[in-house]
């Protein structure tokens, strides 16, 4: 029997929200998707489930969506600029709805760039990055509204991985298959703090129905530490690729200082002339030819901020939600891999390379 | 004042398609532009283009539009071509229709067959058989310039941006399926249109727990030759076709229009074929063009709704026997019991 409660996933068109809200929906409790707008409803529209507009700058819009709503499950990101307002809002309809658990999915990179074994206890810092720096505003505006009685909970996945995720598996399976990526040595020495999607949806499902989680903040971890340069091999290895070049960290980091003014410049060009640059790419073959060209270098070549994540040697300790929550994260990363990989031939990616002479 | 001599042409439906693609083409010829009318049913949406195209008819039903129009481009819901179409058509009035032409090969047959009765054009826009290495591809197979086609692989991968206005892809809706009816509409019919015919179903596979698939998987054979055909929503992948003939390979990427790479020989070389057509918008140009002919002159359409019948009747094939993809990550006891 379906459950009565409705659980309101923000951000289900997303990956983190498309999997807490299928994984709700295969359990047999009511779901409702919230997609940002309906060219985000590809995913959750697989299954027979309620699907909302809930584009989180919308408060008319959340307002309808959280008619009926018991708990909610705040996944909805949107814009670096709206992260914080965008879950204010969410916050704030939650509350006048009377909502009686609210998961806030937030992130590590609260903890910017402190090193060594961090777990809960430790300050949220500034690394003057967008994204990280409105997370740390939206867990600010979280605690205002548990002041003020919405009961919630925290969550701070790190580097989350597996099927329909598009930073670490499908982007990074792109720069593998593309030929240009490698092992960065002494850039990418760093910790990769892995979780696979499933785990982490076992720990947000964990944290919306413990009532010891309420006002709680919790690191939510996968089993495994490798370092970045071995989760490049290992992702390598089971796409089937000849093994990574090997890059020296001075050279690297040096490259990619140099690309970052015209990763800029393409950027603005990009935002201001798009239609322009479409049209001359379809007219003038040699420019298509040279666009295409600077487009693959530009994505298969890391950024200087990824090269800072990559060296960041932290640890995040869950062990805060092994006790409190039972959380046992369990799937491996030979396991992850192998099921990451698997869908991504699915989706038709893992045999591109063999168009690689037609450019 | 109206200008009498053009015709009068009526977009029923002002989504996401009109916006992007009808409208933007119809401007490129302002006398029809003068006698344009727009039908929708959202106040607003007719408002927004009535002003940006200055059009200066307007309507909130497409009935109020039947005795004005001497032309019509249908761009509503694919639920609704059928029904709506058939209404124009019985009245002989031409019809440009959207792809897919119907939600089913019953409903392509009640449109095909009201056009074949009224002796009235129906077009529609498989737009991307005008597209010039699409083309250059049937004239190489047709002739066959490397011998007969043995293998074909057809890869489509882009995440959904479409900018749906009324969601009607993602509604419950059984008429309104997925990937393969939507996308796939263009794919399966050139694929129907290479062969030279509707191939046998081998088999198919889609991602979907009773809702829209995004991810499809159809195995077909058709004479000497076996193919598959590979489409997601879920991450932007090259785009691309391969076919394996007797005595080369033709492959080409889907949005480079101009462009085939031709392997013979051992050999690898790339084939450009010289045509004005370069963007979505010129192929939008020529299809609203070819329609203008059609009501002005009686020209035939550059596609008609017969051509694709056997596409529709493939993809029915398609979902009828479709079965669940294997998808490991979703195995556990629950998810067992919910497929």
């Amino acid at each position: 029997m379906p459950s009565k409660n409705i659980t309101l996933v923000t951000g289900a068109g997303g990956f983190i929200g498309g999997w807490v809200a299928e994984t709700l929906y295969l359990n047999g409790e009511r779901v409702r998707a919230g997609v940002h707008n309906w060219s985000g409803a590809a995913r959750p529209a697989r299954f027979r489930m309620e699907i909302v507009p809930c584009n989180i700058m919308e408060p008319a819009e959340l307002d309808a969506a959280m008619q009926g709503v018991t708990r909610v499950i705040h996944c909805a990101k949107g814009a670096d600029e709206s992260i914080a307002q965008g879950t204010r809002n969410v916050l704030e309809a939650a509350h006048k709805h009377g909502v009686e658990r609210f998961v806030h999915v937030s992130t590590t990179e609260v903890f910017g760039e402190q090193s060594g074994s961090i777990d809960e206890s430790f300050p949220c810092q500034s690394m003057h990055d967008s994204y990280a720096d409105n997370k740390i505003l939206a867990e600010e505006v979280c605690w205002e509204y548990h002041d003020k009685g919405l009961p919630l909970v925290i969550l701070r996945p790190p580097i989350v991985y597996g099927p329909f995720s598009k930073t670490f598996t499908v982007n990074l399976a792109y720069k593998l298959l593309a030929g240009n990526w490698g092992i960065f040595k002494g850039a990418a020495d760093g910790i990769c703090n892995l979780i696979y999607a499933t785990d982490l949806v076992d720990g947000i499902l964990l944290a919306a129905k413990n009532d010891d989680a309420v006002g709680q903040v919790f690191i939510l971890n996968g089993p495994e530490r490798p370092t970045w340069n071995e989760y490049f091999e290992r992702f390598n290895h089971e796409l089937g690729l000849p093994p990574l070049k090997v890059y020296e960290s001075q050279g690297i980091g040096f490259k990619t200082k140099l690309m970052e003014p015209l990763r800029d410049s393409i950027k603005f060009a990009r935002s201001r002339f798009e239609r322009l640059i479409k049209l001359v790419a379809a007219k003038q073959r040699q420019a298509r030819r040279a666009m295409k060209f600077v487009e693959t270098r530009m994505k298969t070549m890391p950024r200087v901020h990824d090269l800072k994540l990559y060296g960041r040697k932290a640890v995040y300790v869950s062990s805060k939600a092994h006790h409190l929550l039972a959380f046992q994260p369990s799937v491996g990363l030979d396991e992850g891999l192998r099921m990451s990989v698997q869908w991504l031939e699915q989706i038709g990616m893992r045999n591109f390379q063999h168009t690689k002479g037609a450019r | 004042m109206t200008n009498s001599k053009t015709p009068r042409i009526a977009v029923i439906g002002c989504g996401a398609i009109a916006e992007e693609y009808y409208l933007p083409a119809l401007a490129s010829f302002p006398s029809v532009m003068e006698n344009l009318i727009l039908v929708d049913r959202d106040q607003a949406r007719l408002d927004k283009f009535t002003a940006k195209y200055q059009v200066r008819r307007s309507a909130r039903d497409h009935r109020e539009v039947q005795n004005e129009a001497d032309g019509v481009i249908i761009a509503l819901p694919t639920g609704l071509h059928a029904p709506i179409g058939v209404e124009f058509l019985s009245r002989k009035i031409p019809v440009l229709c959207e792809k897919p032409l119907a939600e089913d090969a019953a409903h392509a047959r009640i449109l095909i067959e009201m056009a074949h009765q009224k002796e009235t054009a129906l077009a529609v826009n498989y737009l991307q058989r005008i597209i010039p290495h699409f083309a250059h591809v049937k004239k190489l197979l047709s002739e066959k310039t490397y011998g007969a086609p043995l293998k074909m692989e057809y890869v489509i991968g882009e995440i959904f941006n479409w900018p749906t206005v009324s969601g009607f892809y993602f509604q419950s809706d059984p008429s309104t399926r997925g990937i393969l009816r939507d996308r796939g509409a263009h794919a399966v019919d050139h694929i129907c249109w290479w062969l030279g015919g509707k191939p046998d179903l081998l088999s198919s596979y889609n991602d979907a727990f009773g809702g829209s698939e995004a991810v499809a998987h159809v195995a077909f054979e058709k004479d000497a030759c076996k193919g598959r055909l590979v489409m997601s929503w879920f991450a932007d992948v090259p785009c691309r076709f391969s076919i394996e003939c007797e005595r080369g390979t033709i492959e080409g990427e889907i949005y480079d229009y101009q462009k085939l790479i031709i392997t013979e020989g051992g050999r690898k070389r790339e084939v450009f074929v010289n045509s004005p057509i370069h963007t979505k918008l010129d192929v939008a140009r020529e299809i609203v063009s070819n329609f203008i002919a059609v009501i002005e002159k009686g020209a035939k359409p550059l596609v008609q709704g017969a051509d694709v019948l056997e596409s529709i009747e493939f993809t029915d094939e398609a979902y009828e026997k479709t079965q669940l993809l294997d998808m490991p990550w979703y195995r556990s006891a629950e998810v067992r019991d919910a497929v």
